[in-house]
């Protein structure tokens, strides 16, 4: 009967009892958003649990359950919601017969041995569902997320190999309010010439028009191959206008689009599965990059309560099912943007700190190449200390990049996230590297020489 | 275990404290574009505010750039926490009304409380405002009390005196404290209004806190989303100044009403020039915050 995961629906235990007192809960989707830990956003939706001992018998019952059944309880209906069809009809059921038995509560202790390594996490991943993932971070603390986040190991290639151990990757962001590109080539340049963007050079543009998408594409084109940079370009607009404009005939290494976790989600974004599938297609025939890796998206808690499309479900469910979507087009970077969404989705450090985490595990567990905007706006309760914390955590939980602007600070989107100095700090505290094409690159350069800055470091002449 | 310690020289005894070298002081280093220093930063000054060209010790930043990160954090941080005073409306001409928010913390969590009326301001806008007016303009704390206060009133007398020249009728002067954008659906909706349009305080950025946005929606009505609202984003002095931002948002209330709708249905290409666009912007400076003690 294994593959006739719908044909049946053995009823599942619900209830559990603390000291006496016993709690029941009316739905799989119930005991997902009461096992998270606290969330502005979930408190927002209604959803979480109404107190510390109402959330333990939610992982005391979530702690029992196994795969298959949270794989026959979607948190979206197979019918009401294309996600959801997408993740079951293509689900490699070899994988998932590997760890179906299991309840999360095993499958938890089963991540986290020292003899699961990470080819086996990587060979069992296209068997997981996102609700098996966001069901496994709901008891795990923040070391079990690093210490499972640590080995996975998803390594892509564009013009960069990513993604390989002791590794530490970033995007440059250039970002500038009126998309003037000599202002977006000087804050390039001061990036690379700091040993930052060997993840992209990517660009969120202030006007979202085809003709704007190329103009700056080809400006940081030029830049590239005037310094022989391996790296990938990209800018960030809708995905449509990008299409445009590789139509209209322009260099583009990555396509990039925002993505969430529901149909209903993704069609507030004006995207839809097709509509990616077109994108993808469309980047892997005209696209510049070597690959085969050409797509980048970006996620984060809360997108889909935003548009009311979140289903009745918590924020980390719904976030591991965009990392469902995104894992069929093979992308080269994924990251989620885990401060930017505000505080009414996730108050304060602590807030944002776990689900950067939580995040992070669950994109690489479910084979996703994860990098993450550690970040935060002005209105939300987070410190800089408590945001340098927070990188320290995920360069050490082995997050593939992290973002990287002057002083942290985006002009255009108006919020703090990595700077272009906190790149090579984090690089000499935790011994690692950029790719190795471009540590080759800074090298050669002068910027960069082994595992500290060389001559030219922080000079921006090195970059012409 | 005894091979180890004795592999360690454990029997020997510690290394004595090193003797202290001569410490020079390093050389000053200052918060960069400083134009006069660097041809990279007098060039990328003319194009950007962004802090490039600041120099490094070590991998980090120099003190001076530490401390005008600090002051511009401060400065942020101070404007999302003000708060608008009961008093500001009364005081500046407006009609004073309040969301169901009556907390700031409570305002930043709950966005849904702060897009309604409380009871008793449903109340004053019914009995004190005029209605069937073409255009309702609120303006509001938002995220920056501190833009209100600023630029708040300057910004809505003149809308009014734009709508006026296009012979359109304005509202009652209403000024909301702990609003959301969406609020203007409810105050629209009540005074019957053909067009609703708030001036509410933007998310403040680093070292700025003085940006107001505008979101202007025709037939205002509980359940609009944001796809039925048009918005103009940085009004102040370092972006769009108040006087052309109050000539774009009276042209857009009007083709609001002549084209019947708002919003990604409405024909911005028959906006002409006063719309807006990528015209000129002038080189922004970006505002030196720590004065005294500065390095030469």
């Amino acid at each position: 009967m294994e593959r006739g995961v719908f044909l049946y629906s053995a009823p599942v235990q619900l209830a559990s009892t603390i000291r006496g007192q016993s709690y029941r809960f009316a739905s799989v989707k119930e005991v997902l958003a009461k096992a998270n830990p606290p969330k502005s956003g979930d408190d927002l939706a209604g959803i979480s649990a109404r107190d510390a001992v109402e959330r333990v018998a939610a992982r005391a019952v979530l702690a029992n359950l196994t795969l298959r059944e949270l794989r026959e309880n979607p948190v979206v209906p197979y019918e009401q919601d294309e996600l959801t069809r997408l993740v079951e009809d293509e689900l490699d059921d070899q994988a998932y017969r590997a760890v179906a038995h299991l309840t999360v509560g095993q499958f938890r202790e089963w991540l986290l041995d020292i003899d699961t390594t990470g080819p086996t996490l990587r060979a069992v991943s296209p068997g997981l569902t996102p609700e098996m993932a966001a069901a496994a971070s709901k008891l795990m603390s923040n070391f079990d997320l690093m210490t499972v986040g640590a080995k996975c190991q998803v390594v892509v290639r564009a013009n960069n190999t990513l993604g390989l151990p002791g590794r530490l990757s970033s995007r440059c962001q250039p970002n500038h309010p009126t998309d003037d590109v000599q202002g977006i080539l000087a804050s390039a340049r001061e990036g690379l010439s700091y040993g930052c963007g060997d993840a992209v050079i990517g660009i969120n543009p202030a006007t979202d028009t085809a003709e704007s998408t190329a103009e700056i594409l080809k400006v940081i084109d030029d830049l590239l191959k005037r310094n022989e940079c391996p790296t990938q370009h990209c800018v960030l607009s809708h995905v449509t206008v990008q299409m445009r404009a590789l139509e209209l005939g322009c260099p583009m290494d990555l396509m990039f689009q925002s993505v969430a976790g529901t149909e209903a989600a993704n069609k507030a974004f004006g995207i839809s599965a097709a509509l990616l599938q077109e994108g993808y297609e469309l980047i892997n025939a005209k696209g510049t990059a070597k690959g085969p890796n050409r797509m980048y998206f970006e996620t984060g808690q809360g997108s889909a309560l935003s548009s009311a499309a979140h289903h009745g479900a918590d924020q980390v469910t719904i976030e591991a099912r965009a990392y469902g979507l995104a894992r069929r087009y093979k992308p080269f970077l994924v990251n989620t943007v885990v401060g930017f969404i505000g505080p009414e989705y996730l108050e304060d450090g602590p807030q944002i700190s776990r689900a950067a985490l939580e995040d992070h595990f669950m994109g690489k567990l479910l084979g996703l190449p994860m990098g993450c905007d550690a970040c935060f706006t002005y209105h939300a309760k987070m410190t800089q200390d408590e945001l340098e914390s927070l990188k320290v955590l995920l360069g050490a939980a082995g997050c593939t990049y992290l973002m990287s602007l002057p002083v942290g600070d985006d002009i255009m989107l108006n919020y703090q996230s990595t700077s272009y100095h906190d790149i090579p700090t984090l690089r000499r505290l935790l011994g690692k590297r950029p790719t190795p094409e471009f540590d080759a690159w800074l090298d050669a350069k002068g910027i960069w020489r082994g595992d500290g800055p060389g001559p030219k470091f922080g000079d921006v002449e090195a970059v012409r | 275990m005894d091979a180890l310690r004795d592999e360690l020289g454990s029997s020997d005894p510690l290394p004595p404290v090193p003797a202290m070298p001569p410490i020079p002081a390093p050389p000053a280093r200052v918060y960069s574009p400083r134009p006069e220093r660097s041809a990279f930063a007098a060039q990328a000054a003319h194009h950007t505010t962004a802090l490039v060209g600041i120099g490094h010790v070590g991998t980090r930043y120099a003190t001076d750039v530490v401390l005008q990160f600090q002051a511009e954090l401060a400065v942020a941080h101070a404007a999302v926490g003000a708060e608008l005073p009961e008093g500001w409306a009364a005081d500046n001409g407006f009609v004073g009304v309040c969301s169901r928010v009556t907390s700031h913390r409570e305002f930043l969590l709950r966005p849904d409380l702060g897009r309604r009326l409380s009871d008793t301001s449903l109340e004053t806008v019914r009995s004190r405002c005029d209605k069937n007016v073409d255009v309702q303009i609120i303006v509001a704390d938002g995220l920056s009390a501190v833009a209100c206060m600023q630029t708040g009133k300057a910004l809505h007398d003149a809308v009014v005196r734009a709508c006026s020249a296009r012979g359109l009728k304005t509202g009652t002067p209403i000024a909301a404290r702990f609003a959301r954008v969406w609020l203007e659906d409810e105050i629209g909706q009540e005074v019957n209004a053909k067009v609703a349009m708030i001036l509410l305080g933007e998310r403040p950025g680093l070292g700025t806190g003085d940006g107001l946005s505008a979101y202007v929606v025709y037939a205002p009505k509980l359940g609009n989303t944001d796809g039925d609202r048009n918005m103009i984003s940085n009004i102040h002095l370092r972006g769009i100044i108040p006087d052309d931002a109050a000539e774009r948002l009276a042209a857009l209330a009007s083709a609001m009403i002549e084209q019947r709708s708002s919003g990604v249905t409405l024909d911005l290409g028959r906006l002409g020039e006063v719309s807006g666009g990528r015209g000129y912007r002038a080189p922004q400076v970006r505002q030196r915050l720590v004065a005294g003690g500065e390095p030469t």
